[in-house]
């Protein structure tokens, strides 16, 4: 880990310079590209607002909040993990020219997407405001800190499962496949635009406790709701668990990607 | 006793055959995971470098010259064996250096000078004399995909070539572009070979280039060390062997 914590401090740069590179070249790459930052995440809100009003019927309040903190985690999540999969092949050109730590390819990438990420949740605050205006207003309160606290642990998770899978997505042709009905999964089990456990309800609902405790995104996504809209109460040991399950797996997948990357550069 | 910055001990490269697998394939067929094979591309090879030498590799194709260069870059690490830089910096010339294709040249230039552990103050002194090298103009700031493989080529050989290291090591380019930048690039090259502090292995299989620029050859065949030693002594014998 010494190692890990060296190599970043060596290779801080690149991983910053070629997120800020990346993130410029898509604003450069067509008009008004930057603005997809901000409909992408709306569009998809008017999806499931439809999925959840006029099929459901009944959608949770402050409805606009809600979704955009499940698809704002989600989507972060989702997005690091399928673009882990290939990433080294997709970097063949620098991997097999010089040596770098291969997580760097990883934390360069979700970079990028965190910025999406808070981006996305600078809208959050816009419909905050909006509901304030025009409806029952939000009393925001010191919990929202621990939105902080819940952003570590969403990213030391992410890259731990990232790193995994990088790694195994060098030797198995058809992870990507297998990734994406399991995200696909993953989305529905996670209660990105509905409250598991308001809507698995009478004999379910053990069911969506279940899934709020074993699931970490569901359990992420379920306490920055209550840190920003308030209401139920927070999971702090569920909290505590996934802290150390997600540091242990990183330090895992470290010492996993340290001890095999040599031999990616061999396969590709 | 001059100093020695390479020391290549005892090594042994194999590629293992990794293939990739699938896992519906792996489902089906009865023998999950086929018993791996090794190929030995270096057979324990021992020599050492010293300051500003200028060592060449030579042998016939797949002997495992490129093999030992990227070993040495560290690229990939020798399966048994020690190779020790000595705390010295490496980068490894070879035709395009990894390049972002949507990214401009400019922000390439950054990046693959990070990669090869420059901060970003010294690409900043270095930069211009970059892009001047490169004769790449305004495309400079254009992306790296609009260009031709020629301005590929002189934008990788600039940068490796301007943000030098205490090792260089060359794999087979000598001189890229069109006749003018290939004149350029090549007294270029021989102006940073010959510098004293720098040490460089190169290998080729132009005799020639090899003969007018190394210290000393080492011959490598099926992996393992036919012979070492000054240029004039090796290069004729391993001629008499090719022809």
């Amino acid at each position: 880990m010494k190692r890990f914590f060296s190599d970043i401090k060596k290779f801080g740069n690149y991983i910053t310079y070629s997120a800020q590179s990346e993130l410029k070249a898509e604003v450069a790459g067509s008009f008004l590209s930057w603005l997809w930052w901000i409909l992408d995440p709306m569009l998809y809100m008017a999806v499931y607002s439809f999925i959840a009003i006029l099929i459901f019927n009944r959608p949770e309040p402050h409805f606009p909040v809600f979704v955009f903190v499940g698809l704002n985690v989600w989507q972060f999540f989702s997005k690091s993990l399928k673009s882990s999969v290939g990433i080294i092949s997709a970097n063949r050109g620098i991997v097999s020219k010089v040596y770098l730590p291969k997580h760097m390819f990883v934390l360069s990438k979700m970079c990028v997407l965190a910025f999406k990420m808070f981006v996305s949740f600078g809208l959050t605050a816009v419909f905050l405001i909006f509901d304030c205006l025009f409806g029952d207003p939000v009393q925001i309160t010191f919990r929202i800190l621990y939105l902080i606290p819940l952003f570590v642990l969403l990213f030391i998770g992410t890259f731990a499962v990232s790193l995994f899978i990088m790694h195994f997505g060098v030797f198995v042709e058809d992870l990507s496949n297998v990734i994406t009905v399991v995200l696909q999964l993953g989305f529905y089990v996670s209660g990105v635009f509905f409250s598991l456990e308001n809507r698995l309800t009478g004999d379910l609902a053990i069911l969506g406790k279940i899934l709020t405790n074993v699931n970490p995104l569901a359990f992420i996504m379920a306490d920055m709701r209550t840190a920003i809209l308030g209401g139920d109460s927070f999971h702090f040991v569920a909290f505590a668990v996934w802290f150390v399950i997600a540091s242990i797996a990183a330090i895992l997948g470290v010492r996993l990607v340290y001890n095999f990357e040599n031999s990616y550069v061999k396969v590709i | 006793m001059a100093e020695t910055v390479i020391t290549v001990k005892d090594v042994k490269i194999r590629y293992r055959y990794l293939k990739k697998i699938s896992l519906v394939k792996s489902m089906f067929s009865l023998k999950k995971f086929a018993k791996t094979d090794y190929f030995e591309a270096i057979k324990g090879i021992s020599f050492e470098v010293e300051k500003g030498q200028i060592l060449g590799i030579v042998g016939k194709n797949g002997s495992g010259k490129s093999t030992l260069l990227r070993a040495i870059a560290g690229i990939f690490s020798a399966d048994e064996g020690v190779i020790d830089l000595h705390g010295n910096s490496v980068s490894l010339m070879s035709i395009g250096v990894g390049f972002k294709r949507p990214l401009t040249g400019r922000e390439n230039i950054y990046l693959s000078g990070m990669l090869l552990g420059f901060s970003k103050e010294k690409i900043d002194e270095r930069i211009d004399e970059i892009i001047e090298f490169s004769e790449l103009g305004k495309f400079i700031d254009r992306p790296v995909k609009t260009y031709s493989s020629g301005m590929h080529s002189k934008l990788a050989f600039s940068i490796s070539a301007i943000l030098e290291t205490e090792i260089m090591l060359i794999d087979e380019v000598l001189s890229v572009g069109d006749a003018k930048f290939k004149k350029k690039s090549f007294e270029k090259m021989k102006s940073l070979i010959k510098d004293k502090d720098r040490t460089v292995v190169i290998v080729s299989h132009s005799t020639e280039t090899l003969q007018k620029l190394c210290d000393n050859i080492l011959w490598i065949h099926d992996g393992e060390m036919k012979m070492m030693g000054p240029t004039a002594e090796v290069l004729p014998k391993y001629n008499e062997f090719m022809s």
